[in-house]
């Protein structure tokens, strides 16, 4: 579910960073309006970590001998409420991707909306609250649980794939595309929202003063409120992937064209000249035009040997640092 | 548990090697910090055919990891976290995408093929410099670039808390599971794991409660006092200059092409 860098185009990642940033702004005006919010911040620190660490643990799936781990965005939000709980999970995305290479930095944005903002700021107060709020009882938690878990994964899936599809990246079509993702997440969400539903059932039974959901059983959710925030936020996505999508040839060459009136840069002068003319009769590919004559054939093979050469060249110059600095230590 | 102790190891690698003192040790975090920013944009910027221009941006992680003394085998583990879905995409492109669109000395490479090397040469890039960041980049000279940079504060205290801890809870579940392992199932089964789970939040609970109160007697006043980071220097400048000049070159103009132009 952690998307990766190379999927991800410049105008697609920028949208969702965006987005996220403000789902973190507006959690942290939340948490500031709550007196307990300076006790909280340890608790948090806690509470993400073992999400973190409870990663780690494997467990056997009955029946099938493969092995499932949770993700964590309803339970922190049981534990600590939607927008301290989004606060923790965006910490730990970050700590993945910058630690473990779990998740790429420029796409972030995409994991904190999909995995944090989906479940903590829409799933947990909607449908969480409304099965486990004014009524409490242990079914009742454990069908929160697994209901919340598996229907903010199925969300979080298809986040997945509009990001995906939107950047443009990947050949797939959407529609299998969907029809890979959305069933592998419904049998992933069944694992995690059970073993999700354990864990919040163990702590209601021994410290049910813990769960967030008990300390504010006295104030109702405000529904309308949350779906309002609900359908800005989808117009907010919605419009800012399909800008993404929309035939741009990609955010960057768009920001040239406004800004250059040309998707190329023009050099002038009889260097440049010289340059791009051999640049135009060598150029692997210009611009997506399949080369498929003989010219263009041997011209491609100059293109490959260019990128041998800069791979050749990269290399000898790292040997040769780290020869250096090693001889350098031994002397 | 091998896999807990793996990543706790992993974690302490990446901090040992942040207090090295090279060059690269030496450079402003906001240099650092932004550069890779600058770098990832535009290396993700290119569409899904260039594969030939992505070559140059090789340099950049190469030079980084030799002179900050970086092991390159670091970077194929991290790899290999990031690879799966990233193999999963660029094999679909290979075999959707079937129409011939380079030749090769009379051997044609389809479309997705291209594409299919693209995406994995960029994952590779990505991943490195990624990891070239954190491993010459000290956590609190990161995490006061993040406050220089107007995060709010919160959510940075949090995030150096939450790094803290990690390594304390790891400890922790692996003496657990090494408790669990000694009663006689070698792996845990599913249905204990909400007690397990659960047993380790309580205790953590107790833990952060104590830490909490510990952190009060000293003056814990809901926010952390961070290190300030001083001014950037010439050098750092010139370094930031460097990368984002360097990048954009790249981007824009086909050097590999030009360099084989020259050759052939």
């Amino acid at each position: 579910m952690h998307m990766a860098d190379a999927l991800l185009n410049p105008a697609v990642g920028g949208v969702m960073c965006a987005v996220s940033a403000g789902a973190i702004g507006y959690s942290v005006a939340k948490m500031k309006g709550d007196k307990q919010a300076e006790k909280k911040l340890p608790l948090m620190a806690v509470a993400g970590a073992f999400v973190f660490a409870a990663q780690m643990i494997n467990f056997t799936i009955p029946g099938t001998g493969s092995s499932g781990h949770i993700g964590g965005g309803i339970l922190l939000s049981g534990l600590l409420g939607g927008p301290a709980a989004l606060l923790t999970l965006s910490v730990v995305l970050m700590i993945q991707c910058l630690f473990f290479a779990d998740g790429g930095l420029l796409a972030l944005g995409c994991n904190i909306f999909n995995m944090g903002v989906i479940p903590c700021l829409f799933i947990y107060p909607l449908l969480f609250k409304a099965i486990f709020g004014k009524k409490t009882g242990m079914g009742r938690l454990m069908a929160a649980s697994a209901l919340s878990v598996v229907v903010g994964l199925q969300l979080g899936a298809f986040g997945v794939v509009l990001e995906t599809t939107a950047s443009g990246i990947t050949e797939l079509p959407f529609g299998t595309f969907v029809l890979l993702m959305q069933p592998i997440h419904l049998a992933i969400g069944l694992v995690e929202g059970i073993v999700t539903g354990g864990i919040l059932t163990f702590v209601w039974k021994s410290r049910p003063e813990l769960l967030d959901s008990v300390q504010e059983s006295a104030a109702g959710v405000p529904v309308k409120k949350t779906v309002a925030i609900l359908a800005v936020a989808a117009l907010l996505v919605a419009g800012g992937l399909s800008l993404a999508a929309s035939g741009l040839p990609d955010g960057l060459e768009w920001a040239m064209e406004k800004t250059a009136g040309t998707a190329e840069l023009e050099a002038e002068g009889p260097v440049m000249d010289a340059a791009a003319d051999i640049q135009e009769q060598t150029a692997l590919m210009a611009d997506y035009a399949a080369p498929v004559d003989s010219e263009a054939a041997s011209t491609s093979i100059a293109g490959v040997v260019g990128s041998v050469m800069t791979f050749v060249l990269a290399g000898i110059v790292g040997t040769v640092i780290v020869v250096v600095k090693k001889k350098r230590v031994k002397a | 548990m091998g896999n807990i102790r793996q990543n706790t190891a992993a974690l302490y690698t990446l901090e040992q090697l942040a207090e090295g003192d090279t060059a690269i040790h030496g450079l402003h975090p906001m240099a650092k910090l932004l550069g890779t920013l600058f770098y990832m944009v535009m290396l993700i910027s290119f569409p899904r055919y260039r594969l030939g221009m992505l070559a140059p941006f090789v340099f950049y992680p190469v030079l980084m990891l030799s002179l900050g003394e970086i092991p390159f085998k670091l970077v194929g583990k991290r790899v290999l976290v990031a690879l799966p879905f990233c193999l999963f995409a660029g094999l679909s492109n290979a075999l959707l995408d079937r129409s011939p669109m380079v030749f090769v000395g009379g051997v044609g490479f389809s479309g997705g093929v291209i594409s299919c090397l693209s995406i994995l040469l960029k994952t590779l890039l990505c991943v490195s410099v990624v990891l070239v960041l954190v491993a010459v980049t000290p956590m609190r000279a990161l995490t006061a670039s993040l406050r220089r940079l107007h995060v709010p504060g919160v959510f940075v205290s949090l995030f150096e808390m939450t790094y803290r801890y990690v390594g304390c809870l790891m400890e922790e579940v692996s003496s657990m599971s090494a408790a669990y392992a000694l009663r006689g199932k070698p792996r845990l089964e599913m249905r204990h794991m909400g007690a397990f789970a659960g047993q380790l939040l309580l205790r953590s609970y107790d833990r952060a409660e104590r830490i909490y109160h510990a952190m009060k007697c000293r003056g814990f006043g809901g926010s952390m006092i961070g290190e300030t980071a001083g001014k950037m220097s010439a050098g750092d400048w010139f370094f930031l200059l460097a990368v984002s000049l360097s990048s954009a070159l790249f981007r824009f103009v086909d050097i590999p092409a030009l360099l084989g132009g020259v050759l052939c």
